[in-house]
């Protein structure tokens, strides 16, 4: 689920149906009416095709930097429309692309009512968008396990712009974006509804609470930029092309398990892969050495602290004693 | 403080206890296991927000590890060390104190919590070491040990998997973690107190720090090795040096005590 351009309430849950009749509102239009002319006249002014790209952008972008630009859906769910003209230039999508090309109808001020009623209608149409030019990710997705549920129809899966911003396409590169991934991914694998839901196993909690899961917590503390040195979800499971651990493809598969724990383990000996845990939590079934050990540590601590506890509190009440009785100076 | 003893008429003849290397050791034990707690502890409680600041005071994750390991090695080092000095003591017949654990400590303890709970009048006659100091020194020989061995797999697992089935990386990372605070609570309350808050001690024992005991609290606390001691030459004879210049029984604990 998109983090940064959504208005669903924490859990993920989508806000109650839209109330019929209720049209796309472009929320503060008429605040912007002055910088709209003054785009219109930069649009006309600036004529000649060398120029052509930059001042079509320039026209959008000339409202579309305002703190707080929001499109409010049918649905209730909002849509944050404000851009950041630095990321957008220093974006692969900033240096090729024009607003218009994945905007062709916006051309037009104002601009046509969108012909979507949500967020899924919304993202799915920036969806077809991507894949114009994005295909061979497209066609990844699309033998992915998220791609055969999303035309299994499921609206929970995610979409381009659910891990994407097209408007800042190249923070996918960055240390904090990938310092963000278990985050990213926990918005779904540790919602509780959609856990429950498609029935999946509590993988982002296991995750953080092992070793390299751990990592990259502490990481972030002081480094939160810097990229962090342990594995994260995409590292074992591949990006666009995610499959089940059971898809004999899968890099996650029991035959590939240990091909992928060398891609940073290059010296990783044989039996290595069986030192990770699967997002399991030990029990009988699961690492049962590691369940063993933990309930030999549960027994053990109590058992000698509670001891030398008894033995101090003894000591200490024989010597109070000897004290009140005088027998002791 | 010394006239004051001679007022008092208490004796100031000293037994040794510790060696300069033993003590040495001891120092080394200190360093590497607090700076190991220290580092250690916020990455078992990697959830806390105390963990966070310590982890952030120290200049991240990475750094912290350096530092863990580090004195890991350092630690990892005294402990052969130690094994060797046995060893090479054994061998050469000379005598460190026994750290054997037998029946008869067995019944010390029972002996003891008898004495502690009322029951009898008189604490056992402990040797040289008595099952306090024992449970200690062998804690501290097995905890070592555990922390040395889970430490190295989860240090190398590349390398261990190679023989060794991968669940014990997993399992290493359970056992340092509880065995750490096994340690570390056995230290606070057990070594805490029956080093530095016994009331007849308080603030610290200084055996550890002048490398030797009163003949009196010997005779009081460590009855069969001051017979021992006594069987084998005269009480004055014990004593190869004077009292330690430094006052070993600070005001919390008057003259006259025990």
């Amino acid at each position: 689920m998109p983090v940064r351009q959504i208005g669903r309430s924490p859990d993920g849950r989508t806000r109650g149906p839209s109330y019929s009749g209720e049209r796309v509102q472009q929320v503060r239009f008429v605040r912007f009416v002055p910088l709209i002319l003054a785009a219109a006249a930069v649009i006309l002014l600036a004529g000649g095709p060398a120029g052509a790209q930059n001042s079509d952008n320039e026209a959008c972008l000339a409202c579309h930097t305002a703190p707080g630009m929001n499109l409010t859906l049918p649905s209730t769910e909002v849509v944050s429309v404000t851009i950041d003209p630095k990321r957008f230039a220093a974006s692969p999508h900033g240096k090729a692309l024009t607003c218009a090309t994945c905007h062709p109808a916006n051309v037009e001020i104002p601009h046509p009512a969108l012909t979507v009623n949500t967020l899924r209608e919304f993202q799915k149409q920036a969806t077809a968008v991507c894949q114009t030019c994005h295909a061979d990710r497209a066609e990844q997705f699309s033998q992915s396990v998220h791609g055969r549920a999303v035309r299994m129809g499921f609206d929970d899966v995610p979409l381009c712009t659910s891990c994407h911003n097209p408007h800042d396409a190249a923070r996918v590169t960055s240390g904090a974006y990938r310092n963000n991934i278990p985050q990213m991914c926990g918005t779904c694998h540790a919602a509780a509804r959609i856990i429950e839901k498609y029935g999946l196993r509590p993988v982002y909690e296991s995750y953080s609470q092992e070793f390299h899961g751990v990592t990259t917590t502490l990481y972030k503390l002081t480094t939160p930029a810097g990229p962090a040195p342990a594995a994260v979800c995409t590292d074992c499971h591949g990006e666009h092309d995610i499959r089940a651990a059971s898809d004999p493809a899968s890099r996650v598969n029991q035959a590939n398990l240990l091909t992928t724990c060398r891609q940073c383990h290059p010296t990783a000996g044989q039996y290595f892969a069986a030192a990770w845990t699967e997002h399991k939590t030990p029990g009988p079934g699961a690492a049962p050495l590691v369940w063993y050990v933990q309930i030999f540590y549960s027994v053990l601590i109590p058992s000698v602290v509670g001891f030398l506890i008894v033995l101090t509190v003894l000591d200490l009440s024989r010597w109070a004693t000897d004290r009140l009785r005088g027998t002791r100076p | 403080m010394s006239a004051e003893m001679v007022d008092t008429g208490k004796t100031t003849e000293t037994v040794v206890r510790f060696t300069l290397p033993q003590r040495i050791e001891h120092v080394i034990l200190i360093i590497s296991f607090n700076v190991l707690a220290f580092t250690g502890l916020p990455q078992k409680y990697f959830y806390t927000a105390w963990a966070e600041r310590i982890i952030v005071l120290l200049g991240g994750i990475e750094r912290v590890r350096t530092i863990h390991r580090f004195f890991a090695v350092v630690l990892i080092l005294e402990a052969l060390y130690h094994a060797g000095a046995v060893v090479a003591a054994r061998l050469a017949g000379r005598e460190r104190g026994d750290m054997g654990v037998a029946f008869g400590d067995v019944r010390n303890i029972l002996g003891d919590i008898a004495y502690l709970v009322g029951l009898r009048a008189t604490k056992p006659a402990f040797g040289r070491y008595d099952y306090r100091q024992k449970f200690e020194y062998w804690a501290v020989v097995w905890g070592t040990i555990i922390m040395a061995a889970t430490g190295l797999i989860m240090w190398v697992p590349e390398v261990v998997t190679r023989w060794l089935p991968g669940v014990i990386v997993p399992a290493a990372r359970v056992a340092h973690g509880g065995e750490a605070l096994l340690a570390i609570l056995a230290v606070i309350i057990w070594h805490f107190y029956n080093a530095h808050f016994r009331p007849d001690i308080f603030p610290m024992d200084p055996a550890m720090w002048t490398g030797r005991m009163d003949l009196q609290r010997l005779e009081h606390d460590h009855r069969t090795e001051y017979e021992r001691l006594t069987q084998l030459t005269q009480p004055a004879q014990l004593t190869q040096l004077p009292a330690p210049a430094e006052p070993h029984q600070p005001e919390a604990s008057p003259p006259g005590e025990q």
